[in-house]
């Protein structure tokens, strides 16, 4: 299971980019995202896929993995790619493209092609720029990072600490929950109820059973972790220091700066043009 | 001590063919037609030949993959499988019912063949007839009564209700429950309740193979031992043959016909008891702890060496019995009294380890 | 020799649902530097009655004293920092995404400074010998490395009671006589009391008394040997008598070496080779 969940995993290279603050590497990526749904046409989607390339490189980690990340979505890809080839805005341009087959209400163009490539292309940068964050920044990072981000956001309150924990703990312990209900299906395929060999009702009801005993398990889980917080001592807005504080340095700065440039960039390259 | 004797006899009449572990009994395993044909103790219910099983991503627990396992299981034995912690015998009980299909070589179980790259073949005839039991009972239990947790089974294999049901109840007995219980919520039992009603949900199919995955884990160890006789009453009058994953080979070794011990995916050993009291040293390297019985009787061979022709006594009684007649005869026994007045000497080989 | 009271259970009553006492008029006192096993069949209280210790739960009547403090809902957060606890299972404990952090989770909850948290890191990790598992996610670890893992982070808080809640029952044989060795380890340091809720008849052979449960109610405080020499009690308890044991009555049954001699005997011998030494530094200490 934990092999499928690629996402969640820090690889550790001792890269740069490991080392900077996940403060802005998660602005970074949601800078990123913004510029990429800004941006219009192939030459900023390829500016980005550089600048992409760039910081994947400064990563050390191989190129391979973080195709293995694209992967499990790798249908739904290719579903994006199809629709908007055959349905997509492109399609209506004919006259426009270099070439075109028309096979009655469904036109296949060049432009159509370009625009559902151009689709896929976005949609595999942030996904390879969301892996990039999760691969060089450990999960309790991760959600500090994210505390401190929404912090000024929530300034009355635990609010902040509570997402941080909630987070912490969703990231360990879906896993476990995933885990647990495969199981559980084996354990009913040992009773002659194999999940694969089943039709989608026969599929459906039994997928419903595991409901209760993954819901149980859950709660059995819960339970044990909530006594084992309190039995070391936590509490929820009790003071409490770090262990590896979050540092922002010089670098940081320069790093999300550059990353706010793209947006700013992409915007004004679509209002000129 | 009689029921043993024979079991032993037993034990003792099939060890020279089961030990040459590649030479199958009875001719190859396609040729075998019909349980019911070849029956008897001897015949051959399980045979694993080469088998190898690869690790899977997705497969949680698959922590170990098998490489060249040989086992072959006879019907109606009681059997321990022994292991560390990712040691494949996990592993090895779901390549028997067809949860996990082997990558090489081939597993028979019954009248099934397992081979790598079959086709997804339709594999509820084999599990209704080969049972598997999950480490924690609650794996088990997703009903909202025990009967129906108890009827799921028998209703996918095929019964009708009125089957189911009976099936049910059968199982509930078999497992020392009362029938009240059938009417409560699955959640709402005791720990040993539980376990007993997760291993009656897989009785309740009538399986002629039983496998059970670390039954015994967190009981107390009366409720263990309660639980380890009635699996032996299940083989020994139900003649189901019983595969046990254990780690505490000190709870089955009074029971257990025969045991199979895994280490890193490898079958490093099957054979009795008295086989595996020979390789006690190896047991420590395989990552198993050396069951107390095997350390006390070892430490009274070494005392007194005409027990080493004796078969390991199962059981504490047998083993002060045995010993006993062992001081008996021994024409030196003042000596030996005078040894054990002081502490360095046979007093304190019974507890030396402790 | 009246060793300083470590924690005491005065009167104390709980139940979960009114009708079902869980506990009922339990008396008990844990002297510093103890070792007392909890013992009985399960469902008797005995989860509860540790949890009524550090303030996990709160007793309907009685009173829970540590170190001479009754336990209110104020000093209950100080006393939880004196109080550490180790779970049945290692999964369900781990907070942290690697050992590292889940030690330092504890740590950081107490307020110490980094170069603090640091020491006690190192040191505690190298005491337990798992300073190579340190960055690992705890699901690469065995359990039984886990439960090592989860002993450190525990001990890195430094508590002076280290209660220990089944938590050799779901581990192997090799990983519960690891551990066992670890107990041992704490107890000849000397500076813990322990509490151990155990169905494991080793680690209650190595504690200095025996605690048993029945119905809400303490039935026998007792010395290992003492406890162990009475069958009926064991099986009141749930406890088969370890195998040693059963052959050393059963020999002496046959005639062979005077009855009470082997029986009493083998009880010592198995346990206090180290247990006495131990005993008399404490005498000194105290």
């Amino acid at each position: 299971m934990r092999d499928k969940l690629m996402i969640g995993r820090m690889i550790p290279t001792g890269s740069r980019i490991h080392g900077l603050d996940p403060r802005a590497k998660i602005a970074a990526m949601l800078l990123f995202t913004a510029a990429l749904i800004l941006s219009d046409g192939w030459l900023p989607v390829v500016a980005l896929a550089v600048l992409a390339a760039v910081v994947l490189a400064a990563t050390r980690i191989p190129f391979k993995t973080y195709l293995r990340a694209m992967r499990p979505l790798r249908w739904l890809m290719l579903f994006v790619f199809l629709f908007q080839w055959f349905g997509g805005t492109g399609a209506g341009n004919a006259d426009e493209a270099a070439w075109a087959w028309t096979f009655g209400p469904v036109a296949l163009t060049s432009s159509g092609l370009s625009e559902a490539l151009l689709a896929v292309s976005r949609m595999a940068l942030l996904i390879v720029f969301t892996a990039l964050l999760t691969f060089t920044t450990a999960p309790s990072m991760l959600s500090r990072g994210v505390e401190g981000l929404i912090k000024p956001l929530a300034r009355r309150g635990t609010g902040a600490e509570r997402f941080s924990l909630m987070m912490r703990l969703a990231l360990r312990f879906v896993p476990a929950l995933l885990e647990e209900a495969q199981t559980i299906l084996k354990a009913q395929a040992a009773r002659g109820a194999d999940y694969e060999e089943m039709n989608p009702r026969e599929k459906a009801r039994l997928l419903l059973s595991l409901l209760v005993p993954v819901t149980v398990g859950a709660f059995r889980r819960a339970e044990e972790l909530t006594t084992s917080l309190e039995a070391r001592g936590y509490r929820i807005g009790a003071p409490r220091t770090a262990y590896r504080g979050l540092a922002w340095r010089g670098a940081d700065t320069w790093f999300t700066l550059l990353f706010a440039l793209l947006p700013i960039a992409a915007l004004a390259l679509r209002l000129t043009a | 001590m009689r029921g043993w004797i024979k079991r032993r006899a037993a034990g003792k009449r099939n060890s020279g063919k089961r030990l040459d572990g590649r030479n199958p009994v009875g001719g190859p395993p396609e040729s075998v037609p019909c349980p019911q044909i070849a029956a008897g103790r001897s015949e051959t219910v399980i045979e694993l030949t080469d088998a190898d099983y690869i690790y899977q991503a997705g497969s949680p627990f698959a922590a170990a993959a098998l490489y060249g396992v040989n086992i072959r299981i006879r019907r109606g034995t009681l059997v321990g499988i022994a292991g560390g912690t990712g040691s494949g015998k996990s592993t090895l009980l779901q390549l028997l019912n067809g949860l996990l299909l082997p990558a090489g070589g081939s597993v028979r179980v019954l009248d099934h063949m397992l081979v790598p790259g079959l086709q997804k073949p339709k594999l509820n005839a084999l599990r209704r007839r080969v049972g598997l039991s999950f480490q924690f009972p609650e794996q088990h239990l997703f009903e909202d009564t025990v009967e129906k947790d108890l009827m799921f089974g028998p209703l996918n294999f095929g019964m009708t209700r009125e089957q189911a049901q009976a099936q049910a109840l059968e199982a509930l007995h078999a497992m020392k429950l009362d029938d009240s219980l059938l009417k409560r919520h699955p959640l709402t039992l005791s720990g040993g309740q539980m376990r007993k009603a997760a291993i009656a949900s897989v009785l309740a199919a009538g399986p002629e193979v039983l496998m059970l995955d670390e039954p015994t884990a967190t009981l107390d160890s009366a409720a263990r031992r309660e639980l380890v006789l009635l699996l032996a009453r299940l083989c020994r009058e139900e003649g189901r043959t019983i595969l046990v994953v254990t780690h505490r080979i000190e709870e089955l070794l009074e029971v257990a016909d025969e045991w199979i011990v895994m280490h890193e995916g490898r079958a490093v050993f099957q054979g009795d008891a008295d086989e595996l009291g020979d390789r006690a040293d190896e047991l420590d390297q395989w990552g198993v702890a050396v069951p107390e019985p095997l350390k006390c009787w070892a430490e009274w061979t070494a005392r007194l060496p005409q027990l080493a022709a004796l078969p390991l006594p199962r059981t504490a009684q047998e083993m002060a019995r045995r010993i006993a007649e062992a001081v008996h005869q021994s024409a030196n026994r003042s000596a030996l009294e005078a040894e054990a007045g002081n502490p360095g000497g046979l007093e304190a080989s019974v507890c030396a380890t402790n | 020799m009246k060793r300083e009271t470590a924690a005491e259970l005065s009167g104390v009553g709980f139940a979960y649902e009114k009708e079902e006492p869980v506990l009922q008029d339990v008396h008990l006192r844990v002297g510093r530097g103890e070792w007392v096993a909890i013992v009985g069949a399960s469902g008797c209280g005995k989860s509860t009655l540790v949890r009524l210790l550090n303030a996990l739960l709160r007793p309907q009547s009685g009173t829970v004293s540590v170190f001479g403090e009754e336990l209110t809902e104020h000093n209950a957060p100080l006393v939880r920092s004196r109080i550490g606890m180790v779970f049945q299972n290692p999964d369900n404990q781990f907070i942290g995404e690697t050992v590292e952090e889940d030690m330092a989770f504890g740590l950081e909850g107490l307020g110490l400074a980094r170069e603090e948290m640091e020491r006690r890191i190192a040191s505690y990790s190298d005491r337990l010998d798992i300073s190579a598992f340190l960055p690992r996610h705890p699901g690469e670890l065995s359990g039984g490395q886990k439960q090592r893992c989860a002993v450190a982070a525990c001990l890195a808080m430094e508590p002076e009671i280290v209660v220990f809640d089944e938590a050799t029952s779901m581990q192997d044989e090799r990983s519960r006589l690891e551990l066992l060795t670890v107990i041992r380890g704490m107890k000849d340091h000397g500076d813990y009391t322990i509490l151990s809720v155990t169905h494991d008849v080793d680690e209650m052979l190595a504690a200095d008394r025996i605690v048993a449960l029945k119905e809400g109610t303490i039935c026998a405080d007792r010395t290992p040997d003492e406890f162990f020499a009475d069958p009926g009690l064991l099986r009141s308890c749930g406890i088969e008598p370890p195998f040693r044991m059963e052959l050393a009555r059963q020999l002496s049954a046959l005639g062979l070496f005077g009855a009470a001699g082997v029986y009493g005997n083998t009880a010592e011998a198995g346990r206090f080779g180290g247990g006495s030494e131990a005993d008399q530094r404490r005498g000194t200490r105290s």
